[in-house]
């Protein structure tokens, strides 16, 4: 931590960057994203098991962005968002620099986007263990029971879209959700439509999701709705063999075609 | 307000036969916003059309729904009658009644009552038109013929007597293709190179035309009336300008033994050669990989030789950049050669040839000047054998499809020998006698009963040499099945057709459709047989599907119309009917937040990328942008976009949705 606070420091000391964005304490002790721009409060920043939302989500804020060229707290997981951020041309590798931390707390050299890549293919890209093993239960559950299992979850939806504000890949400006003309999504919460908004949400990240879990940490109701994305970057490896945001230089999945791709999923 | 107006047609009886026009045409008229409702017999008839110029004027109509059949065949017709009536022919939509509802539904309520939602949807939807605008799309009068066989000849001189430009590219030293290989032609066994040659000679002459052999197609770029196209001109390693062709440098060439191409390996050629005697432009080149100076390092005979000092050893490839209003591409095919067959011995006798080595050794410029000598020992054939539908139609072999020209050439090639070994027996395998053709079946009968060639109903299963002997195994199914055995000297195997070497790539660098064999795909098999699914590129003969000559020619008069039509007007005139990305005023500028997701999906490369910038240059956003010359309205993009940013004029979300929820709705 303290090397995570001293190269914070420096950067910002010798104006490499205008912010830097990590963790630091709040008042009741809840880790929470911290913006600094000063390098004497360098010292706020924390890193440790408290620190778990994927803060690659500001990247993308016009209002983080205005603050200048940036330097970022980097687990996996936002290293892994990153990289799609910068093959979905939101971002680019000049303007960022990583401030890479392992599981364990050290901070990592992680000098440039070759060093991130690296880093990212020695490590286990699957999904969190303990989602997993939710994943092994739901999926060991009947077509019906598991439609009725998320009807009941999906039912409690209050279309508050925090799992969408949370997603660190749903940067677009304006959301389909947001489109009235037609109405896609209807406005008010009912099971119907929001299952439609939930397998909506789903298939925009299908290929795309770096198995963070940030949305179904942020949901106020407690839906599991990063089971849904997730069973989808399960699936997507399954058949392409490719797990989301391991290169600078990735196509989407489900925008390009080899001859070889399988198509046993196609009806 | 809307008023829309609805003209329901019974299309004689197709659409009144099972559904009762005149219930829908007063069911409809009833709806809000529709200000006039009738039907008509015929609506697509001149009195029909005045119905609706008529009704657009007095009903001050803002929109018209035509309730007849597919929109493939009648939509320009009424969108042109409602342009005449005054009102923006995009304001005018079609109901399919006819393919629709009632050719596939029996008469009853329910037809009626299909027909009517179908309208209803209709209606709908041209609510929410909008007065579109025709794109204008400047055209480069000059077309690119890829591949200088007959098709390409054919198509560059009829373009260019036209009074466009032409620029054609030959891949080989030589136009002529392989006609220019062939002996005679079916079904007149006039001489090839006798009909070929002089319009060789006027593709070279012609002013309008442009020829650059020795050069490949590297990259395409742009769309219909613009494409930008890059060449390369591989190096002839010598000077083409002060070269006289005198030919000098082919014969004291020490490396003389190279296969030649143009004998299909019945020859040798030297390593700077002319292809053959006849050969446009006559002018050799080098063939660097068999060449002893670019192999060793030192040699340089013909260097020495060449009296007008004209070999350049270390000339460059040279990539020329063209702007290219339409392209037809004329790349030909290839065939299966003697040894894709396990069962005749994979190549490995001597004496089974293919079909186009016979044309060679019937040739009389060919290897043998035109004797039919077997190439294992320079004999004279006593016994020959011909077996037609050598890979085609043969699923096992993955060649499913008929090659068409083989019945044809086998019935000559039978012929030929016939003619020149008086005693010689002539035996064909066929399978079934295509020749459907302008004088092409009394051609075949003439082989069979004046010529007396022995045509066996059956196929070959082995081949194997005994003695030096071929012995054929065969069948003949018209006596029952019966094992037929026959020992011959020679064997030709017609052998398959197939997509020419490369097909595949610049199928790729032109992003037009091809098929399972890499032959191009044609927009529509019957109605589009020669264009392509990429606005302004055209295809002329083989490389389409294996086709003989006339088929070839009349295809690339075809593909040169085509091209002269497009090249008729200075501007081009396009349907508004593409996608585009919604704009709106800073700091958003559009919704659209530039991941350009669908550029990797646009098939016809249509998506380009549009900055916003402050005054001082510093880029705020990119976003995508449609070019409308390319779009061809298909629609991927919109499918694909997260945002919802881009809508396909003419067929918006909203106007696909408001035709569903009108469906779903009751009225």
């Amino acid at each position: 931590m303290n090397n995570l606070i001293a190269r914070a420091k420096e950067l910002l000391e010798n104006k490499i960057v205008q912010v830097i964005v990590g963790y630091e304490a709040g008042p009741t002790g809840v880790a929470r994203p911290a913006f600094i721009t000063n390098p004497a409060k360098a010292d706020l920043l924390i890193y440790d098991e408290r620190c778990v939302q994927n803060l690659a989500v500001y990247l993308t804020k016009p209002e983080v962005r205005n603050l200048g060229k940036m330097a970022i707290v980097a687990t996996l997981p936002v290293m892994r968002s990153i990289m799609m951020l910068i093959s979905e041309q939101q971002i680019f590798a000049d303007n960022i620099i990583v401030l890479g931390v392992s599981s364990d707390g050290s901070l990592l050299d992680i000098a440039d986007i070759k060093v991130m890549q690296a880093y990212i293919e020695k490590s286990d890209l699957g999904n969190p263990v303990k989602d997993r093993a939710l994943l092994v239960e739901l999926n060991k559950l009947s077509k019906e029971e598991r439609f009725a299992y998320w009807q009941k979850e999906l039912s409690k939806c209050i279309k508050c879209y925090a799992c969408r504000q949370a997603c660190p890949l749903c940067y677009c400006t304006r959301c389909t959700v947001e489109v009235n003309q037609p109405q896609w999504i209807p406005v008010q919460s009912n099971t119907h439509g929001n299952m439609e908004w939930h397998i909506l949400r789903a298939m925009h990240l299908a290929g795309r999701c770096i198995s963070c879990g940030e949305c179904g940490r942020a949901c106020p109701v407690g839906i599991p709705c990063h089971l849904l994305t997730m069973q989808l970057a399960d699936e997507v490896h399954n058949y392409f063999k490719v797990y989301a945001g391991t290169s600078e230089k990735m196509s989407s999945v489900l925008s390009t075609f080899e001859p070889n791709d399988k198509e046993s999923f196609i009806i | 307000m809307a008023r829309i107006g609805v003209f329901v047609c019974h299309c004689g009886e197709n659409i009144s036969a099972t559904v009762d026009c005149g219930k829908v045409a007063e069911t409809i008229g009833k709806l809000k916003h529709v200000a006039y409702s009738t039907d008509y017999k015929y609506m697509c008839s001149d009195p029909g059309q005045t119905i609706i110029k008529d009704a657009i004027k007095e009903h001050n109509l803002t929109g018209v729904v035509v309730s007849a059949c597919s929109p493939r065949m009648h939509e320009p017709t009424f969108r042109k009658a409602c342009a005449e009536g005054g009102l923006n022919p995009f304001l005018c939509e079609m109901a399919n009644l006819r393919e629709h509802c009632s050719w596939v539904h029996e008469k009853n309520d329910l037809t009626t009552e299909k027909a009517i939602d179908i309208v209803r949807s209709q209606v709908e939807k041209v609510k929410l038109n909008s007065a579109l605008q025709p794109i204008k799309v400047p055209v480069t009068r000059t077309a690119l013929v890829i591949g200088g066989g007959i098709a390409g000849i054919q198509s560059a001189l009829d373009i260019a007597n036209c009074g466009h430009k032409v620029v054609m590219v030959e891949r080989s030293p030589s136009i002529g293709g392989h006609m220019s290989q062939l002996s005679e032609t079916f079904p007149t066994l006039d001489c090839s190179q006798c009909i070929l040659t002089p319009r060789m000679v006027e593709v070279a002459q012609h002013p309008n035309i442009t020829l650059y052999t020795y050069a490949e197609i590297e990259s395409v770029e742009g769309f219909i009336g613009n494409f930008k196209v890059k060449i390369r001109k591989k190096a002839k390693s010598l000077d083409e300008k002060i070269c006289t062709g005198c030919g000098l440098c082919t014969t004291k060439c020490p490396q003389k033994k190279i296969p030649n191409e143009f004998e299909q390996g019945m020859g040798m050629r030297p390593a700077i050669y002319i292809p053959f005697p006849q050969a446009v432009p006559n002018r050799p080149v080098i063939d660097r990989e068999h060449c002893t100076y670019y192999i060793k390092g030192k040699c340089k005979v013909c260097e020495i030789v060449c009296p007008t000092k004209a070999i350049r050893f270390d000339q460059p490839d040279e990539i020329l950049e063209l702007e290219i209003g339409a392209i037809v591409v004329s790349t030909g095919f290839d065939i299966k050669h003697a040894d894709f067959f396990p069962e005749y011995g994979y190549g490995k006798y001597k004496d089974i040839i293919d079909g186009l080595q016979f044309e060679r050794l019937a040739s009389a410029s060919g290897p043998t000047t035109g004797a039919i000598l077997r190439p294992s020992d320079g004999q004279v054939p006593k016994n020959i054998v011909f077996i037609a539908c050598a890979g085609s139609r043969d699923p096992a072999k993955g060649i499913a499809y008929c090659s068409k020209i083989c019945c044809m050439y086998t019935a000559k090639h039978a012929m030929l020998y016939k003619h020149k070994v008086h005693e010689g027996k002539a035996h064909v395998f066929y399978m079934d006698i295509r020749s459907g053709g302008k004088n092409y079946d009394e051609f075949v009968r003439r082989a069979i009963e004046e010529d007396h060639v022995n045509y066996i109903r059956g196929r070959v299963s082995t081949i194997y040499e005994r003695d030096g002997k071929l012995i054929v195994k065969g069948v003949d199914t018209l006596l029952g099945a019966q094992p037929v055995e026959i020992v011959a000297d020679m064997v030709v195997l017609a052998t398959a057709g197939i997509a020419s070497s490369g097909a595949e790539e610049l199928a790729q660098k032109l992003h037009v459709s091809y098929d399972s064999h890499k032959f191009f795909a044609e927009a529509h098999p019957k109605l589009k047989p020669v264009e392509t699914n990429t606005a302004g590129i055209f295809l002329a003969g083989a490389c389409q599907n294996p086709k003989d000559i006339p088929d070839t020619v009349s295809q690339a008069s075809g593909a040169a119309v085509k091209v002269a039509a497009l090249f008729s007007q200075s501007e081009l005139t396009r349907e508004p009917l593409v996608a585009a990305v919604n704009r709106s005023g800073p700091p958003m500028y559009s919704t659209c937040v530039g991941c350009f997701l669908c550029q990797s999906v646009c098939p016809y490369q249509a998506i380009e990328r549009e900055d916003f910038k402050t005054r001082d240059g510093k880029i705020i956003k990119t976003v995508a942008k449609i070019n409308e010359g390319l779009c061809q309205g298909c629609g991927t993009c919109v499918a694909l976009c997260r945002s919802k940013s881009i809508d396909l004029q003419g067929y918006s979300n909203n106007q696909v949705y408001a035709e569903v929820v009108a469906l779903l709705n009751e009225y």
